[in-house]
């Protein structure tokens, strides 16, 4: 039963990752600690998936990057770009738009068979 | 004492990565990884214990290089997938085929054992097979590698009436078969020779021709094949492919033509044959011009029927539009 589902909610949660990637590094973030910020914050994503991703996204224009060599190991922090913030706003919009499509739909499938 | 596994690891993946990535992956792989296994250790795991959870859920190091570079992890993606499979079925239908029948057929005439010739052909045959295999597809992986573009984009007018094959595939087959043909008999031709006169092999075209005539005949003849592939994994004519058709038959047109006229085609023995079995020298010259108008014909029939074939792909989509535009 969940081997038939996983595939699909995997499908469901592709391209959240990129919104909350984008939403969280408004503040600056480095690899590893915004893999824990997403983590805690509920979107379930390996670290090999996160690490190219922000590379590439870097690449699009919708992340910057900069060095930080204050602290005790140095850091490449990525910082959401005004092109980023607009992607994360048409990302968001349609998310919602999307949510209140599925609402619409009707109740809890769970809820109409328990009846 | 060995490197560290981190060290280890970032060096086999840094290494698949373009250059002017490496130095900058390098360093925010180990940041990341240093992070990690920090937070596994303050949660009371030996380092090394830490190291080897953090490290092997990042897994193969040459996964995560192709997708920190986007490189594909398959040989033809969809793009060529189709064309890839149609294409090879093909071939390895026809072309191992025609092999085995050829070489069993030659070994046939040539009177070898019955052992010889069934182990001769099925060897011949098979290692067509393994050829076939494996050059269609380094071509189709090429393609796909170097982002070749077909110019062609599926639309719906594409679309094959019920009855007919996959376009193109009517006309690979007998162009392929023709092709391997005329190249068994160019080859048998000089190696065996096709007339026997007074137990003496007479080649009929001219021997002095190799190497660059018929080098230049066999490029031509390679050309034409390729273009044959091209017309099939295309699917139908356009003006492009008439064009390249048109140049190959000119290209073919002018080398018969040249050397015709050159009298530089045809051996000097099967003339001088030919002049003893009762031919006039008039007689000669007149069958080489009515030769070569026949290689003009045919090269200019063939460009023409790829152009009409073209205007037909082309007009079938202007007149779908029509409807519209008269409104």
């Amino acid at each position: 039963m969940v081997e038939e589902v996983e595939p699909h909610l995997q499908e469901l949660r592709r391209g959240t990752v990129v919104l909350a990637c984008l939403q969280l590094l408004c503040t600056p973030g480095y690899g590893y600690g915004l893999l824990e910020d997403l983590q805690s914050a509920g979107f379930a994503t390996e670290a090999n998936t996160l690490y190219p991703l922000l590379r590439r996204l870097e690449k699009q224009g919708h992340l910057t990057s900069h060095w930080d060599t204050g602290e005790s190991r140095p850091r490449k922090f990525y910082q959401t770009s005004k092109q980023g913030i607009y992607l994360a706003q048409a990302m968001h919009s349609e998310w919602q738009t999307l949510s209140e499509a599925i609402d619409s739909l009707g109740d809890d499938p769970l809820t109409n068979e328990e009846k | 004492m060995t490197t560290p596994l981190p060290e280890r690891y970032i060096a086999a993946t840094v290494k698949h990565l373009p250059a002017d990535l490496q130095a900058d992956v390098h360093a925010e792989l180990a940041a990341s990884i240093d992070d990690a296994v920090e937070a596994h250790i303050d949660q009371g795991e030996e380092r090394e214990t830490a190291e080897r959870v953090v490290l092997t859920e990042l897994g193969d190091p040459a996964v995560l290089a192709a997708s920190y570079v986007d490189r594909p992890l398959q040989l033809i993606g969809p793009r060529y997938y189709l064309a890839w499979w149609r294409v090879l079925k093909l071939l390895l239908i026809i072309v191992p085929t025609v092999f085995f029948v050829l070489v069993a057929g030659g070994h046939f005439l040539a009177g070898s054992p019955l052992g010889e010739i069934i182990g001769e052909s099925l060897a011949t045959g098979l290692s067509a097979f393994v050829h076939v295999g494996f050059w269609v597809t380094l071509v189709f992986a090429t393609m796909d590698r170097t982002g070749f573009e077909t110019g062609e984009t599926w639309d719906i007018d594409q679309l094959p009436e019920p009855r007919k094959e996959h376009p193109g595939s009517q006309e690979l087959v007998p162009s392929l078969v023709f092709l391997g043909l005329m190249l068994v008999a160019l080859a048998w031709d000089q190696l065996r020779g096709f007339v026997q006169h007074n137990q003496e092999a007479i080649p009929v075209l001219n021997p002095e021709l190799w190497p660059w005539a018929m080098l230049g005949l066999l490029a031509i003849i390679a050309l034409e094949i390729g273009f044959a592939i091209l017309l099939f994994v295309r699917g139908r004519w356009s003006t492009p492919l008439a064009m390249t058709n048109t140049i190959l038959a000119v290209l073919f047109f002018s080398w018969a033509i040249t050397l015709l006229a050159r009298g530089e085609l045809f051996s000097a023995e099967i003339i001088e044959l030919a002049l003893s079995n009762g031919a006039t020298p008039d007689a000669l010259y007149i069958m080489g011009v009515i030769l070569g108008l026949g290689v003009g014909i045919i090269c200019a029939w063939d460009s023409a029927d790829g152009w009409v074939k073209s205007c037909r792909a082309g007009s079938s989509k202007v007149t779908e539009q029509q409807p519209a535009t008269t409104q």
